[in-house]
């Protein structure tokens, strides 16, 4: 990631954590904060719970820093996961937010890379835009906005007007050609 | 579709977010004691996690930070997280600590304070730091057997000393039972216990009412830990 802390500033700043240090915390949440709340935005765009969901997500951090692995994951990735894993909870258990209050969830990318940033992208990012771009458009926007918007496979199918079944099975092919294309 | 297939499908459809809600409750349940699915989840979102890249920074609402510390201060949500997190804490203290350890032991004299004993020996002194060793412990890995001798912690009048022992394997501290009043105890056995979970475990003491903890996870302050190391020969 971008930004005046480097990953490996973000991997020993955990290690603190996992020992307790609150101050380490309280870095690791002033460099890392604002970027988790866009990705709890996307999901759950309301203040209240976008807040609580935050708040959720950073206490986990917290209590589960030692389980951090720095070979399998960047830290902001495992963040990352943390926090559309408890947003994307949330949205399920309650009612969720309406896509037409809220306009900016429908502000995603789901066109893939814009070729002027690439550059600012990792190696990472790169391949794993290389292989959506290989699925069908209509599935590779289903991919994207599940992600960002944490959209149900209902809801999905209420979008793009396809029947729920329909949907699973187009998300299964897709998940399996993105698995078969990154090679794991 | 093969069932393996299946479990990925189930995994990579979670890791998205797709699931219908009794289904991800579903999934997260079985992830907690399915170790494969679990594993299958992280892949997933290795996979996917180089999307968020792309997502662009909020600003943070003032005062979520002080709800969050908040929340994180001992005995804020659960006084059982609070315990296992300072347990934890206290571990990586220990490690730190663990070459001071091996010394004292050394200076002090281990054959002095043990009775002979097997040829392996694992050894911890059970500090609140470097300087206030309360507890030697010595373990025969062969007979698994502890013995446990107070330095200088003194009898708390109307509370009892409960030992714990401590490693990620176990998820939660596992009693060993109270320490007497006499200045050795012998026992309690760890039979049920695996030596290789006993070579990279962590002994705690925590201050218990009488008779010791009424629900068996530590319930008050850990004074003392430290880790088992092997004997110096």
């Amino acid at each position: 990631m971008p930004g005046p802390l480097q990953t490996r500033d973000l991997i020993a700043l955990l290690g603190r954590v996992a020992e307790g240090d609150r101050n380490a915390f309280s870095e690791l949440y002033a460099a890392t904060s604002a970027k988790l709340y866009g990705v709890v935005w996307r999901i759950l765009p309301s203040k209240d719970r976008a807040e609580d969901a935050l708040q959720d997500t950073y206490v986990r951090i917290w209590n589960r820093a030692s389980t951090y692995d720095a070979t399998k994951a960047s830290p902001i990735s495992w963040m990352a996961a943390i926090a559309r894993n408890r947003a994307i909870d949330e949205v399920r258990r309650r009612a969720p937010v309406s896509i037409e209050d809220t306009p900016q969830a429908l502000d995603v990318p789901t066109d893939g890379l814009d070729p002027l940033d690439a550059a600012q992208q990792s190696e990472e990012l790169r391949r794993l835009n290389d292989c959506l771009q290989a699925l069908d458009g209509e599935r590779r926007q289903i991919v994207l906005l599940a992600y960002h918007s944490g959209l149900s496979r209902d809801e999905i199918a209420q979008r793009f007007g396809h029947p729920v079944g329909t949907i699973k099975v187009w998300l299964h092919r897709s998940l399996a050609q993105l698995r078969k294309c990154l090679g794991a | 579709m093969s069932e393996a297939d299946d479990i990925d499908m189930l995994a990579a459809e979670y890791a998205l977010g797709t699931l219908p809600a009794d289904e991800r409750a579903a999934v997260a349940r079985r992830a907690q004691t399915d170790a494969s699915l679990a594993a299958a989840i992280s892949a997933w979102e290795l996979r996917l996690a180089p999307l968020a890249e792309k997502i662009p920074e909020r600003a943070v609402p003032a005062g979520v930070w002080e709800k969050i510390e908040k929340r994180i201060a001992v005995g804020g949500d659960s006084n059982v997280i609070s315990i296992e997190r300072r347990l934890r804490r206290w571990r990586a203290t220990a490690i730190a600590t663990s070459a001071i350890a091996a010394s004292l032991l050394l200076f002090v004299g281990l054959r002095e304070f043990f009775p002979p004993a097997g040829d392996k020996t694992l050894v911890a002194v059970l500090q609140k730091d470097a300087q206030s060793p309360a507890f030697l412990v010595s373990v025969d890995l062969d007979k698994r057997q502890l013995t446990i001798r107070a330095v200088a912690a003194k009898p708390e009048p109307g509370k009892s000393y409960e030992l714990w022992l401590v490693h990620d394997d176990l998820k939660t501290p596992r009693s060993l039972g109270l320490i007497g009043d006499k200045p050795v105890t012998v026992g309690p056995s760890l039979t049920s216990y695996s030596p290789s979970v006993i070579e990279d475990a962590t002994l705690a003491v925590s201050l218990e009412p009488p008779g010791g903890s009424p629900t068996g996870a530590p319930t008050g302050p850990v004074l003392w830990s430290g880790k088992l190391l092997q004997a110096p020969q």
